[in-house]
C-alpha cells in the first residue's frame, strides 16, 4: 500500500542511475518515505495532501493539532469535513471543475477561507494549494495558515483606533465648547455690567420714558444672564460625559496606545524604546481618555521627527514620583520648541502645525487635568522635546473595590 | 462706607474691566482699574483700604498667585474672585487661599455687589461670618464618621470614584453618602457645601 501511493510521486528521486531491482528500489522508495514523513512531522505550517477525488491522502502533525483531528481520523476521509459552509459543500464540485477546466482558482494564487475544527468551531485560515501529477493521477498538497490571532488583533486595532477617534472628536467638541463658552462669557459679562449699570441710572431718572427705558434695559440684562446659564449648562454637559475613571493597567494602556500611534512609524524609520518601570502597574483613569493623550503625544513625536533630522528616537518611559503618582513621559529628538510657543502650547488654538486647529495639547492638559495630574513640557539637553504627565496610581489588589 | 475706600478691579479683558467700573461707579463706589496682577500690585502703595475683584485665569500672574502675594505682603484686602471657567476644583482653592466670594462670570448686579458690601463693611461681614460658622457647625454635627470622610472628599475636589477607591466602597454608596451630606448641611449646591466647609476649616 504504501508504495502503491507514493511510487507516482513526482517528488520521489527518478534516476537512470537507480539501480532497478527490487530490493534497491524498495529501499529507495522508504527512504522517500521516510523523508515525505519527516517533513510532515516538521513543516511549521498546517499541510494536507488528497487526491483528485478529495481523499485525505496525509496531512502534517500541525495540520492534526489545528483541526483537532488525530491522522487516523482524516486519512481516507473526504477533505471537505475540514472545511465550513459553502466550501464544504461545494468542495467535489470544484475539483471536478479543476479537472474538467484546468482553470485555476486557487492553485498558486492562494486565499483566505473558512476551516472547521473537530469540536464544530470554525476559524479563519489562508489556504495555498499546489499541484502534483504523476502518470493519469492529480495531487493537490494545502498549506494553511490559522489566521485567528492576525484578525483578532486587526480587529482589536479597529476597534481601538474607533474609540479614540470618537473619543478625540467628542473631546475637541467638549474643548471647543469651554473654550467658547469663556470666550463668550466675557463679553457677556460686559454686557450684563453695562446694562445692569444703565438701569441703576435710569432709576434715578423720573418720566415715564425713563421708566419703560428702564424695564427694557433691564430685560436686556437678564437675557445675557440667561445666555451665561445656558453657556454653564453646556459645559457641564460635556463636562460630565467626559469622564469614566476606572483601575486600570498602565503598561496594558501604553501598550494599546503606542501600537495605535505607531502605525506608520517603522516607516518613517523612529526607533521606539520603552522603559516601563515594573513596580508600576495600575492607576484611576478613563482608559480612553488617556489613551487619547499618548496617542495625541506620540503622534506629535512621529511628526516632529519625521521633519528632518539624523537620529529618529521615541522614549517611553514610567517612573514614580512622589506615593501616590505616577509619571509618563514621551520624549523625542526632534528640532525642539521655540521658547515663546512653549509657554503658550497648552492653550487652545496655538499650533505649530501647518494644518491642525491646535487643540490637542489643549484636550490632553483637560484630560490630565480632570485626571487630577499634570502635564508639562521640557527641552532635552541634546535636542528634542520631551513631554511629561502624572497620574494617581492605585494600589493593588483593590479592584474589587471599584464597580 | 468711607471714602477711602475703593474696589479694586483686575482683568486682562479691557471690556469686562471698564463694564466693572461703570457699573460699580452707578453703585456709588470709587473703583481703579488693572489691566493685571503684577499692575495691580506696583499700585498697591497707595491701595491700602477696599476690596479686590480679580479675575481668577488671567496671563503672567494668576488669582491664586496674587492672593498669595498679598498674604506675603500682609495686605489685608478682601478678595472677591470672578471666573468665567466655573469649576469646584478653582472655587476651592480660591476660597481655601483667603477669597471672601467666588462668583461666575456672567452674574447679576445684586449678587457681586452684595458680596463687594459685605467685603468692605467688615465688622457686619465678620459677625455675620461668626454665626454662620456657628450655625454650619451645628450642622456639621449632625454628620456621621462616613459622612464627613466623604464630605473631605468632595471638598478636595475629587470625584466620586476616586472618593469610592480611597474609603475602599462604591461609588454607588459615595452617592448616597453625598447626597446624606447635602440635606444635612442644607446645601443647595456642591459649591455651597464647599463654601460651608471651607467657613468650619478655618474656624477649627
Amino acid at each position: 500500500m504504501v508504495y502503491g501511493r507514493y511510487n507516482r510521486l513526482e517528488t520521489m528521486p527518478v534516476d537512470a542511475s537507480i539501480p532497478q531491482d527490487l530490493e534497491s528500489l524498495t529501499a529507495a522508495l522508504e527512504a522517500a518515505e521516510a523523508r515525505l514523513q519527516s517533513i510532515l512531522q516538521t513543516v511549521p505550517d498546517a499541510m494536507i495532501i488528497i487526491d483528485e477525488h478529495g481523499r485525505v491522502e496525509s496531512l502534517s502533525a500541525t495540520a492534526e493539532r489545528l483541526f483537532g483531528y488525530p491522522k487516523s481520523e482524516v486519512i481516507g476521509r473526504n477533505v471537505d469535513m475540514l472545511m465550513a459552509s459553502p466550501h464544504h459543500e461545494q468542495h467535489d464540485a470544484y475539483l471536478k471543475r479543476y479537472l474538467a477546466t484546468r482553470e485555476r482558482r486557487i492553485i498558486g494564487i492562494g486565499r483566505v477561507v473558512t476551516g472547521r475544527r473537530k469540536d464544530g468551531s470554525t476559524f479563519p485560515m489562508h489556504l495555498t494549494v499546489g499541484e502534483l501529477q504523476s502518470d493519469d493521477r492529480h495531487y493537490f498538497t494545502g498549506f494553511i495558515r490559522d489566521l485567528t490571532d492576525q484578525q483578532l488583533t486587526e480587529s482589536r486595532l479597529r476597534e481601538l483606533q474607533s474609540e479614540v477617534t470618537h473619543m478625540s472628536r467628542f473631546m475637541a467638541l467638549g474643548e471647543m465648547a469651554s473654550t467658547l463658552a469663556h470666550e463668550i462669557n466675557q463679553p457677556l459679562t460686559a454686557i450684563a455690567n453695562y446694562l445692569k449699570g444703565s438701569r441703576r441710572l435710569l432709576e434715578r431718572m423720573t418720566g415715564e420714558e425713563a421708566r419703560v427705558l428702564r424695564e427694557a434695559v433691564g430685560k436686556a440684562a437678564d437675557q445675557a444672564l440667561r445666555a451665561g446659564a445656558i453657556i454653564r449648562r453646556l459645559r457641564e454637559f460635556v463636562a460630565r460625559g467626559e469622564s469614566e475613571r476606572r483601575i486600570e493597567s498602565l503598561p496594558k494602556l501604553i501598550e494599546d496606545a503606542s501600537t495605535l500611534a505607531l502605525i506608520g512609524a517603522k516607516e518613517n524609520a523612529v526607533r521606539v524604546s520603552f522603559r516601563l518601570d515594573p513596580a508600576l502597574d495600575l492607576v484611576l483613569a478613563d482608559r480612553i481618555q488617556i489613551q487619547q493623550v499618548l496617542v495625541n503625544l506620540i503622534r506629535n513625536a512621529i511628526e516632529i521627527m519625521s521633519e528632518g533630522g539624523q537620529r529618529r528616537e521615541l522614549d517611553i518611559a514610567t517612573t514614580s514620583v512622589g506615593d501616590d503618582m505616577v509619571e509618563v513621559s514621551v520624549a523625542d529628538t526632534g528640532d525642539g520648541i521655540a521658547p515663546e510657543v512653549m509657554a503658550r502650547l497648552f492653550q487652545p488654538f496655538v499650533t505649530t502645525k501647518r494644518k491642525g486647529m491646535g487643540l490637542g495639547l489643549s484636550i490632553c492638559r483637560t484630560i490630565v487635568e480632570a485626571h487630577g495630574g499634570k502635564i508639562w513640557v521640557d527641552s532635552r539637553q541634546d535636542g528634542g522635546t520631551i513631554f511629561r504627565f502624572t497620574l494617581r496610581a492605585a494600589e493593588g489588589g483593590e479592584q474589587s473595590l471599584v464597580e | 462706607m468711607s471714602s477711602s475706600q475703593i474696589v479694586h478691579v483686575i482683568d486682562d479683558d479691557i471690556a469686562v474691566r471698564q463694564s466693572l467700573a461703570f457699573l460699580l461707579s452707578t453703585a456709588g463706589y470709587a473703583v481703579r482699574v488693572h489691566e493685571s496682577a503684577v499692575a495691580f500690585l506696583e499700585a498697591l502703595p497707595g491701595a491700602q483700604d477696599g476690596c479686590v475683584v480679580t479675575d481668577i485665569r488671567m496671563p503672567g500672574m494668576d488669582g491664586l498667585e496674587l492672593q498669595r502675594q498679598l498674604r506675603t505682603l500682609k495686605v489685608g484686602l478682601p478678595v472677591i474672585v470672578i471666573t468665567g471657567h466655573g469649576d469646584i476644583a478653582l472655587a476651592v482653592q480660591a476660597m481655601k487661599a483667603g477669597a471672601v466670594d467666588f462668583i461666575e462670570k456672567p452674574f447679576d448686579d445684586d449678587v457681586l455687589l452684595g458680596a463687594i458690601g459685605s467685603a468692605l463693611d467688615r465688622h457686619v461681614h465678620d459677625a455675620e461670618r461668626e454665626s454662620r460658622t456657628a450655625e454650619v457647625g451645628r450642622r456639621a454635627q449632625s454628620l456621621s464618621e462616613r459622612e464627613r470622610d466623604v464630605l473631605a472628599g468632595l471638598v478636595a475636589g475629587k470625584p466620586n470614584k476616586i472618593i469610592a477607591h480611597e474609603l475602599g466602597i462604591s461609588s454607588r454608596t459615595v452617592e448616597v453618602y453625598r447626597a446624606n451630606v447635602m440635606t444635612k448641611m442644607r446645601a443647595d449646591s456642591l459649591s455651597e457645601l464647599v463654601r460651608m466647609a471651607i467657613l468650619l476649616d478655618s474656624a477649627l
